[in-house]
């Protein structure tokens, strides 16, 4: 806890000058209290159970969804329901008095009615100190669907709080290694955020690389071994239909969707060396945008959609280039270590992430695009594939923990972390899909 | 001064040129106009010596010539005595008649010597009459001649000593020329050294003068430092004294700023669309007790959830940290700003 203070002793000086000659303040002279630290902590903030009126679905509570959410953020720290002096359910019985005893900020109260196969959720945000309603709605899910309900919960809550619009009710696409009797099982999968309600899309004893979101989250790429050469795929998530969009000779690997896609940036050798094309998904046309004698991959197009950002190996080892556009001069962006590769820029513009590594180990670290200014953000070893939430505001890469493969999700400041469950062998690959309206 | 020295000296006109070196020429020249001038008129005006012509008459006198004079013969023995003296008689007879004879023939002899003598004398006299005239002629020629030698040197000498009175009065002239030219340059040099002088003087007075503005400046600014230490010393005593009175008030108003913004930092959540470039200014009113009477957000960050964390920050203290002493709560705390600005985000 480091509190740094800052205040004008002359001002204060002068207030007291000005005392002297007057025997009042007046407002020139007015104190001032500059605080220019917040507390390091998270956002003191209690989620309470909500009361319910007709049987529930079985399964976890929807407070207990939005409770975790709001902690997984690394943003907030939950009161848990048994230090509650109160369960209110309503502004009525909701005591500030009480809830600023407990030292809380921001109380959610809220209850759930069963109505046939759907739950309606009316739901109320209060600051505490304010005394404020900052959140008050009403929203309807099927009852089989209460996650989804719990997700949307927390977005709404995380907005009204930090001003940021929330990622709870986006979805993540990985792949993991399942080894039973010295098979090799590869599955894709797709899950919330928080790792439920996980589903293979895809198995494979041959490995699956790099799924990659399409812009409407409906359609995932990625790279399959099945054919035993790496070829992408598009894979449409709601029918399960392929297609086999990238089977050049030689290596077809890291898809990326555009913006608007449209198209594809991805790695081909199918002219000898590794470099970066352009291929457009309905055509199949490919346009070349890089040529260099090193190795270029690892596409990914900025937030504006119109850079790109890639892994180089031009300058002796993997270093992150930028291109302004398509074809442009590339730019180095990272110096801090000789190894940083696989660049994932948020949406935002402000930060690009990738695999740093130093000394021996690697991690995650980001770069802030306007400055140059590198932070490493993780404190593992071998962390890797960095994926960060649409809303720029959380990261998930994929490291090791007890020799096995996991997921990890971190604020994207390298705040607090939060490991998936991961419940079958290696997970890796991890994709933060998008905000879908 | 070094560079008007070198200025002064260095005129432009060569060495040989110099006024000293000038007149040092035109001395000699003089001088030796003057010594020609001596040694051409002695020889000239040297008078002819008289003595020449009176000389060359005394060497042409005759000499006078020599007289001769008869030697006597004494008688011989007696018998012979008398025929010697008849023969004597005879003798002296005949002897008288030949000494009578001789003596005429003397007589003759040297009456025609005399006349011839003196016809030579005649002669001579006319000779020398003519000589003498021819002397006297030649004489009066010599002299006219002389004269005219005499009056011709006379006039060249007059001519010369008109010339040379011409060229002493041309050198005179040109010598006051000169003398005029130098007494000029002297003046002019006189002058210029004077103006020169002047300049100087001047320049002296006037650094003199800047030299005193300065000091005076000097003493004026010393002076005011003087006073502005004083005044400063006595404002520091009166502020000394104001901080002893309000020290307390200070430093307990301090101690009381520290704990609020503590308290505040601690209450504080900046939300996490807050940027560095957010500030939000509240203005805090407070009861004597610490409790809140009143918050107005006076100045947005622009950012509503920044601005509520702000507010939120500000009323989560149940009772904020004040002095007991009342006039530093009323001076500093009845009343204030606060200020919310993320310096460095999480």
């Amino acid at each position: 806890m480091n509190h740094k203070i800052s205040f004008r002793p002359s001002r204060a000086l002068f207030a007291a000058v000005a005392l002297m000659l007057f025997t009042a303040s007046s407002v020139q002279a007015e104190l001032l209290i500059r605080v220019t630290e917040g507390a390091d902590s998270a956002i003191p903030v209690s989620v309470v159970p909500f009361a319910e009126n007709g049987s529930m679905p079985a399964g976890d509570k929807v407070s207990s969804i939005v409770q975790a959410d709001l902690a997984m953020s690394g943003e907030f720290r939950p009161l848990a329901p048994e230090k509650m002096l109160s369960l209110p359910s309503a502004r009525a019985d909701v005591y500030f008095r009480d809830w600023r005893l407990l030292g809380q900020r921001y109380v959610l109260v809220g209850e759930l009615t069963r109505n046939g196969d759907r739950v309606q959720a009316r739901y109320e945000l209060f600051d505490v100190n304010r005394e404020e309603r900052i959140l008050g709605e009403t929203a309807a899910a099927p009852a089989s669907n209460m996650r989804s309900l719990a997700h949307h919960i927390s977005d709404k809550v995380y907005e009204a709080i930090t001003g940021v619009q929330g990622a709870f009710s986006t979805k993540l696409a990985y792949v993991t290694l399942e080894i039973t009797n010295g098979k090799r099982r590869y599955r894709l999968q797709v899950s919330d955020i928080d790792g439920k309600r996980a589903s293979v899309r895809l198995e494979s004893k041959e490995p699956i690389l790099s799924p990659a979101w399409s812009p409407d989250g409906t359609k995932l790429a990625y790279v399959s071994f099945e054919t035993d050469k790496p070829v992408i795929f598009v894979h449409e998530l709601s029918s399960g239909k392929r297609i086999k969009l990238a089977d050049f000779p030689g290596l077809n690997s890291a898809p990326a969707w555009s913006p608007d896609g449209q198209s594809l940036l991805m790695t081909l050798s199918k002219d000898g060396n590794a470099e970066i094309y352009q291929m457009n998904v309905q055509s199949r046309k490919v346009t070349k945008l890089t040529n260099h004698w090193a190795i270029d991959t690892e596409a990914a197009w900025d937030s504006s959609g119109e850079g790109i950002f890639f892994t180089s190996d031009r300058s002796g080892g993997p270093q992150i280039y930028y291109m302004s556009k398509p074809g442009a001069e590339p730019r180095r962006i990272t110096f801090g270590s000789r190894y940083n590769a696989r660049p994932r820029p948020d949406s935002q513009g402000n930060y690009v992430y990738y695999v740093h590594q130093r000394e021996r180990a690697f991690n995650i670290a980001r770069t802030k695009l306007d400055n140059g200014e590198e932070t490493v953000l993780t404190r593992t070893e071998s962390d890797e594939s960095p994926s960060v939430s649409p809303n720029g505001r959380m990261l998930i890469y994929a490291t090791k923990s007890n020799g096995e493969s996991v997921l990890t999700v971190i604020s994207a400041d390298g705040g607090a972390a939060y490991s998936l469950p991961a419940s079958e062998g290696d997970v890796r690959d991890p994709a933060w899909g998008p905000i879908v309206r | 001064m070094t560079g008007q020295e070198r200025e002064f000296t260095s005129t432009g006109v060569p060495a040989w040129k110099s006024p000293i070196a000038l007149s040092v020429v035109l001395h000699l020249l003089i001088a030796g106009i003057a010594a020609a001038g001596w040694s051409w008129s002695s020889s000239v005006q040297e008078p002819p010596p008289s003595s020449i012509s009176a000389r060359l008459i005394t060497q042409q006198k005759p000499e006078p010539s020599p007289i001769v004079e008869p030697v006597d013969q004494p008688d011989r023995e007696q018998e012979q005595k008398e025929l010697e003296k008849q023969k004597q008689a005879k003798a002296q007879e005949r002897k008288k008649e030949e000494a009578r004879k001789a003596e005429e023939q003397e007589k003759r002899e040297e009456a025609k010597r005399k006349a011839d003598e003196q016809a030579r004398k005649r002669e001579q006299a006319k000779i020398e009459e003519r000589e003498a005239q021819k002397t006297r002629e030649a004489e009066a020629a010599r002299q006219k001649a002389e004269a005219e030698v005499k009056e011709r040197e006379r006039r060249k000498a007059e001519a010369d000593a008109q010339k040379q009175r011409q060229q002493e009065a041309k050198r005179k002239a040109e010598e006051e020329k000169q003398r005029q030219e130098e007494q000029r340059k002297r003046e002019e040099a006189a002058r210029k050294k004077k103006e020169e002088q002047a300049r100087q003087e001047a320049e002296k007075k006037r650094l003199e003068a800047e030299r005193r503005l300065q000091e005076q400046q000097l003493q004026a600014q010393a002076e005011k430092a003087d006073k502005a230490r004083a005044d400063e010393a006595l404002r520091k005593k009166q502020a000394a004294a104001a901080r002893a009175r309000e020290s307390q008030m200070l430093s307990e108003s301090q101690k009381y700023q520290a704990l609020i913004r503590e308290r505040l930092s601690q209450a504080w959540y900046p939300p996490s669309s807050a940027t560095e470039d957010m500030t939000a200014r509240l203005q805090i009113t407070l009861l004597p007790t610490g409790e809140l009477a009143g918050v107005k957000l006076v100045a947005s960050s622009g950012n509503t959830a920044f601005d509520n964390s702000a507010l939120s920050a500000v009323k989560s203290l149940s009772r904020y940290p004040v002095p007991s002493e009342r006039d530093t709560f009323e001076t500093y705390f009845r009343q204030f700003t606060i200020e919310f600005n993320p310096r460095r985000l999480r």
